[in-house]
């Protein structure tokens, strides 16, 4: 097939191929390599033993971290970012619209028309609806990509998608990718940290953070904003500190009588080093998490007043926390479970985007302007989106002021990390049904996303089933270049 | 566009480029292009390149922002003899029609899948222009209107030529000399005499045997994945006979427990689970009886071919057993979304899904990589692939609940058979109404001594406030979607919306008259297909169905067929529905579709389907029996009562002579459906058609599949494929089975990428070795059982692992295999070994699967309360980990935190990653203290109050050897100051130690 060779296929030798690359690439490449020739116990194993060390990055990037603000189930791109004066008249009206949903193809359907009215923001003058006035402040931040499309327009299929880039199970997250080339830069926490609403995980629950055919090391950690922020970081009968250091000591001691006939096993010395880490996370871990510590005019800021905001505002300042800690990928849920516990408003789109965008709103546009302040937006990347976005008609022909799903078109938006500020790319018809201008797929998105981290998104691979794989395919992605400053 | 592979046999340059189905720049065909006027090319210059050069070029033919050469689809844009060759596709223009040039369709945006340029349509005065320049014939300038890239391609190792099919693992396997060396010692097992001929040449010496308690905990835990008791290890080491060792293997080779180890390598390679996965990730019913056929299978050393016949194709077997049609759970164990958003892309994934797992579990090949092109790294063209899958093609869809679940039994005599069913439905009536009775007579007393609990159990049984999920006319109106045109396929299933589909709306009943019953919608064409939703905010237990119907009837619940009954009925009747009616039902919308067939008049259908609360009931008023039975009967009675219970369940649980219920293949018919070559891996676009065949590298060939014999269901396919895969000359089979059982005794493979062979895996580190063992395999009648003996006999097993300077410095990765390789323990053997140590573990064999409890943190991350996670009483939990279920979306952390392999792909090699997470884990969680818990209880109950002889006990416990006096001391201090400065008591404190025991790294790691 006349595809370009790629850097290895074809080659007898892979590691000489992976010689003539050099570079940070290298050691990368590495990890996969011993991963793919299985686990040589040994004296040669250093470079396994932590797959979380940090790593230089491939290319020059800007963005350090990322925070994904997931708005699970799908949020409506036409009551939020992406104004569609056309629509408001057709309200109840049957027209013909070629849509994909839940509700299978069709050919025509019952408009509802947008629910809230739009008016411009910021020196860009972006228009953005009544449901995100906080937000709305943040616009000449943020870059909006109207254009985004999916393959699939079902949660479980497109959750996997955004999530991993493909709509079968069993691939790496984003979150695995970015700390599999990158590294963790604080080994006190894990550099894969999720938040999920406090209604429950999305559909698919782990296969959204997992690590797919990589180590278990790169699969995402679920983190709690409040009680103990990771499974088993406290004791569970209780043990304090001091005791457990005591237990700890005893352990080295046994461990190292074990070690001294065996000195050359490099995963025996790295174990008895990874309690003296666990044993420093149980302090850093719940530091870290000690929202409460904050000033309370950051608390009001995010909206962490006792109000509906509250839950939400504590997790976008957890984020930032977790940030400054060096933790390289954060994803927080909105929404969870199933109906309207999430963005998926195929009842009532009133209540449940007032109840959603209600709670978020504040909160987002506060961690926007807090890691604005403190000089950290620079470096790092805020995304906003969910799985995909929503039709301009209803799912039924009648009763309900819902949409029914849709992946031919939707919103999503970039801040920080290298992003333009006030600038939209993409646009969708007028309807507001599929994307007509630049348009994009999820793996321009990803893409993009790596490429602020300073990933170069045709060669970050890893070796798995014969093939050098890649969160964006095997043909690579090109990333969104009009929102890269 | 394929092109042809084996066409030039004279000369193998050009050869080389064809059989790599890429012709490089220069072999392209010349193409002829006609003259063209000065305008018309003035014209392509002005309008039509710039317009090509934005959009199309950088993909087909131009490059990219860092340089790189592309051509996407194999189509090259950039001159006019790229555009008249096409790409993959075929010609970008039909130079005789160029309306119906490919290029227009493309730019069209007609069809969603097939619409260019990506990033959307065209402006309509560009799409005008290129219309304009097509029809004109496409004219360019002279000056590169021939002009193409070169597309570097490195075909060494994709051409099927001498060299590559002389590649090691490609090549016959033959029987290597054993070499001579020069001690006795290490002549006797062929093995050694491999293994010390390599390392003599390299200037190494083998390591000496490691001592005796070494050698018992390796060959225990390589064996069955558990630790030898203290006593076992003390008896191997007093036994001076100098067969011990060999003893001691055949003896851990006879348990049990040694088939639930090695099962779960085998589980690895075929990514075992027990779940769907997406969005429902509904359980596989029964899957769990293919596990057991894996474990009794090692257990039984079935022969390594006859595991792969039964497994590919049980169903197709001269003998189909009960046995052989479990193992064909084998296809049915890959994720399978239930709704799709491509349902004929999502079926060739699936199909894609058994095509790499069984070409790299069985054959150690990376077919998978052929689906969109020819392989890029191994000579294995995009027609091997699809000729693979022809082999599986006839297979059904994977369908909900119990869809693919079936009775199956050994042959048996019919009457006989028939006989026993009516004898247990008997039984099975008699049973039921005898505790109906009881029961009734049990909430007639509760209610007479319990005013409270007679309001309750009044309460109970209406629970939903309206059990009526679709009406019969006698109930309410009930408005059904239906038609007489014969709806498309698919019109069951919960996604088909009859709303959308044309279809008419109507009241219940339909048809004419008949006895008592009047139709409301007429009907009275032959057939009716209709539709009707509910909504449903919880899943009844089960389901009642009665339905009037004139004639045959079949009912569909959300895509799932769940009672036909034919001929007519002329009342209102009771239609039996299975458990699986209620598995099918999901929370929110739920389709009932029916299809009736009329063929002499008379026409009638109505029907109602209720919520079955009864049940409910009785398993209420049952638990209140239990726990409060003896307020209203008396001991005697109450055991009565009981025994009836007891029996009905083993009745029930008995589902005929020999049958059990079991996930298995089946195919559509003994015809399948043509498969062709799909361009560029996309399911809608059909390339060459294809028949089921092997890889051409291999010699090639189509399959002789049998002419089907009368009555047979399946195609024979898949008996063809298994047959030809366990041909004793087969280049792969005995190679990559022999290297996996090599893997698990030695912690690497002899070629370490088990389940990759190809160019793209790496060297066998000792090939000759391999052979010889591949072909002595063969020999010994496929039996793993004589590979473990042989491979366990030999002084390369039983070699030290410690370290030896110069050895190191050689050969630090021990490719030559000098020293045995220290491992980590698997998560399993991680958390058995804890549950031995304690003496709690329960080594209760086979059966439905267990859950261990998870904690409250770990449910929260599904999107279903509680994960739909069971609850398993204690005992049950403490069963070996295989016994674990395996729910994709929901693998407990103990399997994932130590590597456990993800249950969406084949996993050759386990990862041993240490990260302190887990260290976390074995500190803190509440299931490593509760151990510690009862190893402490342990510990005092066999080695009495004394400290020192608690901890002497513990050391032996968990590192099967005597303990030592340095660890001893290093413990008794810990416990002294654990009292004296934290304040424990002595029983608090052995805890500890014991928590620290089970921490050690001698714990988790094998010398």
């Amino acid at each position: 097939m006349p595809t370009p060779r790629n850097t290895f296929c074809g080659r007898i030798n892979r590691r000489e191929a992976i010689r003539d690359i050099g570079g940070g690439f290298t050691s990368l490449a590495l990890t996969g390599m011993l991963a793919r020739d299985g686990f040589f116990p040994g004296a040669a194993q250093a470079a396994s033993s932590n797959p979380l060390a940090p790593k230089p990055a491939m290319l020059p990037g800007k963005a350090k971290s990322v925070i994904f603000l997931f708005m699970y189930g799908g949020p409506s791109h036409i009551d939020t970012f992406d104004y569609k004066p056309k629509l408001y008249p057709l309200d109840g009206k049957t027209i013909d619209v070629k849509t994909f949903g839940r509700g299978g193809h069709k050919n025509q359907g019952r408009v509802v028309g947008p629910k809230w009215a739009f008016k411009p923001f910021g020196h860009c003058g972006k228009q953005v609806s009544e449901l995100f006035p906080n937000v709305g402040e943040c616009v000449d931040d943020i870059a909006f990509i109207h254009s985004m499309t999916a393959d699939s327009p079902i949660h479980g299929s497109a959750m996997l998608m955004m999530n991993s880039g493909s709509l079968i199970s069993g691939k790496p997250s984003l979150g695995s990718w970015i700390n599999y080339g990158l590294g963790s830069s604080n080994e006190n926490l894990p550099g894969y940290v999720v938040m999920l609403d406090k209604t429950g995980g999305p559909i698919s629950g782990a296969k959204n953070w997992t690590s797919g055919y990589m180590p278990a090391s790169y699969q995402g950690t679920v983190f709690r904003s409040q009680g103990d922020p990771i499974l088993n970081l406290k004791h569970s009968g209780g043990m304090g500190a001091a005791e457990q250091r005591r237990l700890i000591t005893s352990l080295n001691q046994l461990n190292s009588q074990h070690l001294a006939p065996r000195a050359d096993n490099t995963d025996l010395s790295a174990r008895i080093a990874s309690y003296e880490l666990a044993f420093k996370m149980q302090a850093s871990a719940p530091e870290a998490i000690d929202v409460d510590s904050e000033p309370d005019h950051i608390k009001a800021l995010y909206g962490l007043d006792g109000s509906n905001t509250d839950d939400f505002a504590r997790k976008c300042i957890l984020s930032r926390r977790l940030v400054e800690r060096g933790v390289r990928f954060i994803q927080v849920y909105s929404g969870g479970a199933h109906n309207d516990d999430n963005w998926d408003a195929h009842g009532d789109l009133e209540d449940n985007h007032k109840k959603h965008a209600g709670n978020t709103d504040k909160p987002v546009a506060g961690l926007l302007k807090d890691l604005k302040q403190r000089g950290l937006l620079d470096e790092t990347l805020v995304v906003w989106g969910g799985e995909f976005g929503r039709q301009p008609t209803a799912e039924y022909d009648n009763g309900t002021t819902g949409r029914d799903h849709n992946s031919y078109g939707f919103t999503m938006w970039m801040a920080g990390g290298g992003v333009q500020g006030g600038v939209s790319v993409g646009e969708t018809d007028e309807l507001g049904s599929r994307a007509e201008k630049d348009r994009f797929k999820v793996k321009n998105l990803h893409a993009t996303i790596l490429k602020l981290m300073g990933l170069d998104p045709d060669n970050l691979s890893y070796w798995y089933g014969g093939l050098d794989q890649k969160l964006v395919g095997v043909e690579g992605a090109d990333p969104i270049h009009q929102i890269i400053a | 566009m394929l092109f042809p592979r084996h066409l030039n046999p004279t000369s193998l340059a050009p050869f080389a480029v064809l059989a790599a189905g890429l012709p490089a720049a220069a072999e392209r065909p010349p193409v002829d292009h006609p003259e063209f006027a000065q305008d018309q090319v003035e014209y392509f210059e002005k309008e039509v390149r710039p317009l090509l050069a934005e959009h199309c070029f950088r993909c087909h033919g131009g490059t990219d922002s860092k340089g790189k050469v592309r051509v996407r689809s194999s189509l090259q844009l950039i001159s006019r003899r790229g555009v008249v060759l096409g790409g993959d596709h075929g010609p970008a223009i039909d130079e005789a029609r160029p309306g119906d040039s490919l290029l227009l369709k493309m730019i069209s945006y007609s069809d969603p899948d097939h619409s260019m340029p990506p990033k959307g349509k065209l402006a309509p005065g560009e799409i005008e222009t290129l219309t304009r320049w097509v029809e004109m014939g496409a004219p360019w300038s002279a000056d590169d209107i021939d002009h193409l890239v070169e597309v570097e391609e490195d075909t060494t190792t994709t051409t099927i030529n001498e060299t590559t099919k002389n590649f090691w693992s490609n090549r016959p396997m033959a029987r290597p000399e054993v070499p001579e060396v020069g001690g006795p010692a290490w002549a006797g097992n062929p093995i050694d005499a491999f293994i010390y001929a390599k390392l003599a040449g390299n200037g190494l010496e083998p390591n000496p045997e490691a001592g005796k308690e070494t050698l018992a905990r390796r060959a225990f835990y390589n064996l069955t994945g558990l630790a030898p008791a203290p006593e076992e290890v003390a008896a191997f080491v007093a036994d001076r006979s100098p067969d011990a060792w060999t003893a001691l293997v055949e003896e851990l080779l006879a348990r049990p427990q040694y088939g639930e180890k090695w099962a779960r390598h085998w589980l690895d390679v075929v990514r075992y689970a027990e779940s769907n996965g997406f969005e429902r990730d509904a359980q596989k019913p029964f899957i769990w009886r293919y596990r057991d056929w894996v474990i009794d299978a090692f257990n039984d050393d079935k022969p390594y071919d006859q595991f792969v016949m039964e497994q590919l194709a049980g169903d197709e077997l001269d003998q189909v057993t009960r046995e052989s049609m479990i193992a064909t759970g084998y296809h049915r164990l890959m994720q399978w979304d239930d709704e799709p958003a491509d349902p004929l892309q999502h079926k060739y994934d699936v199909y894609d899904d058994i095509v790499r797992t069984t070409t790299e579990g069985f054959l150690g090949m990376t077919m998978g990589c052929a689906r969109c092109h020819d392989h890029k790294g191994e000579p294995l063209p995009q027609t091997d692939y699809y000729r693979f899958m022809a082999f599986f093609h006839g297979i059904t869809d994977m369908g909900k609940g119990k869809a693919t679940v079936r009775r199956v039994a050994d042959a048996t005599d019919p009457e006989e058979a028939k006989a026993e069913l009516a004898a247990r439905e008997e039984e099975v009536a008699d049973l039921t109404s005898r505790i109906a009775k009881i029961e009734e007579m049990a909430v007639a007393r509760f209610a007479k001594s319990d005013p409270e609990l007679r309001r309750q159990l009044a309460g109970r049984g209406v629970k939903l406030a309206d059990p009526v999920l679709v009406a019969d006319h006698r109930t309410r109106a009930q408005r059904w979607h239906y038609t007489t045109e014969k709806p498309r396929d698919g019109w069951s299933a919960v996604g088909f919306r009859a709303e959308n589909e044309k279809w008419k709306t109507g009241v219940a009943p339909f048809g004419t008259q008949v006895p008592g019953e009047r139709a409301k919608t007429p009907w009275r064409t032959g057939d009716i297909w209709l539709q009707a939703t509910f909504q449903l905010t919880q899943v009844p237990p089960s389901l009642k169905l009665k339905a009037y119907h004139d004639e045959d009837v079949e009912i569909f619940l959300n895509g799932q067929k769940v009672a036909a009954r034919t001929g007519h009925s002329t009342r209102y009747v009771d239609i039996p529905l299975g458990k699986e009616a209620a598995a099918a039902l999901q929370t929110g919308r739920n389709v009932v579709a029916v299809h009736v067939r009329q063929t002499s008049g008379g026409q009638f259908f109505d029907m109602n389907l209720s919520a079955d609360e009864g049940a409910r009931r009785g398993a209420d008023v049952a638990r209140l029996i239990r726990s409060r039975g003896k307020e209203v009967f008396t001991a005697e009675q109450l055991k009565a009562y009981n025994g009836f219970v007891n029996r009905l369940a083993k009745a029930k649980a008995k589902p005929g002579p020999g049958a059990v219920e079991a996930m298995v293949v089946f195919e559509r018919g003994v015809k399948v459906p043509p498969l062709h070559v799909h361009v560029r891996g996309n399911a809608s676009t059909n390339g060459e058609r294809v028949e089921p065949g092997f890889p051409e590298i291999f010699g090639g060939g189509e399959a002789v599949v049998p002419t089907p014999k009368p009555g047979q269901k399946t195609s024979g396919r898949r008996r063809a494929l298994a047959e030809w895969i366990v041909r004793p000359d087969n280049r792969r089979t005995a190679r990559v089975m022999v290297n996996r059982i090599w893997q698990y005794h030695f912690g690497r493979g002899i070629c370490a990428t088990s389940s990759d062979f190809g160019y793209l895996g790496t060297m066998p580190t000792h090939p000759e070795l391999l052979d010889w063992l591949a072909t002595e395999f063969v020999r010994r009648g496929w039996s793993i059982k004589e590979m473990h003996r042989l491979i366990m006999s030999s002084k390369t097993y039983r070699m030290s692992s410690r370290a030896r300077q110069a050895a190191l410095a050689k050969d630090p990765q021990n490719d030559l295999f000098w020293r045995f390789n220290m491992r980590r323990f698997s998560a399993e053997e991680i958390r058995d070994s804890t549950l031995a140590v304690t003496g709690e573990l329960n080594l209760k064999r086979g059966g439905p699967s267990m859950y261990p409890e998870l904690d409250e943190a770990v449910l929260a991350t599904s999107s279903t309360k509680g994960g739909k996670w069971g609850k398993s009483p204690p005992e049950e939990q403490n069963r070996r980990s295989v016994y674990i279920t395996i729910k994709r979306s929901l693998v407990p952390p103990e399997l994932t935190s130590f590597d456990f392999g993800d249950t969406d792909a084949p996993c050759p090699v386990r990862f041993a990653t240490t990260v302190p997470t887990q260290a976390l884990n074995m500190l803190n969680s509440r299931f490593l203290n509760t151990r510690a818990a009862k190893f402490a209880e342990r510990l005092r109950r066999e080695a009495g109050a004394g400290p020192a002889d608690q901890v002497r006990r513990g050391f032996e416990l968990v590192a099967s050897r005597p303990a030592r006096d340095a660890e001893v001391a290093v413990a008794l201090e810990m416990l002294k100051e654990l009292q004296a400065d934290h304040g424990l008591t002595a029983d608090q404190a052995l805890e500890r130690f014991c928590l620290v025991a089970l921490n050690l790294n001698e714990f988790i790691f094998l010398d």
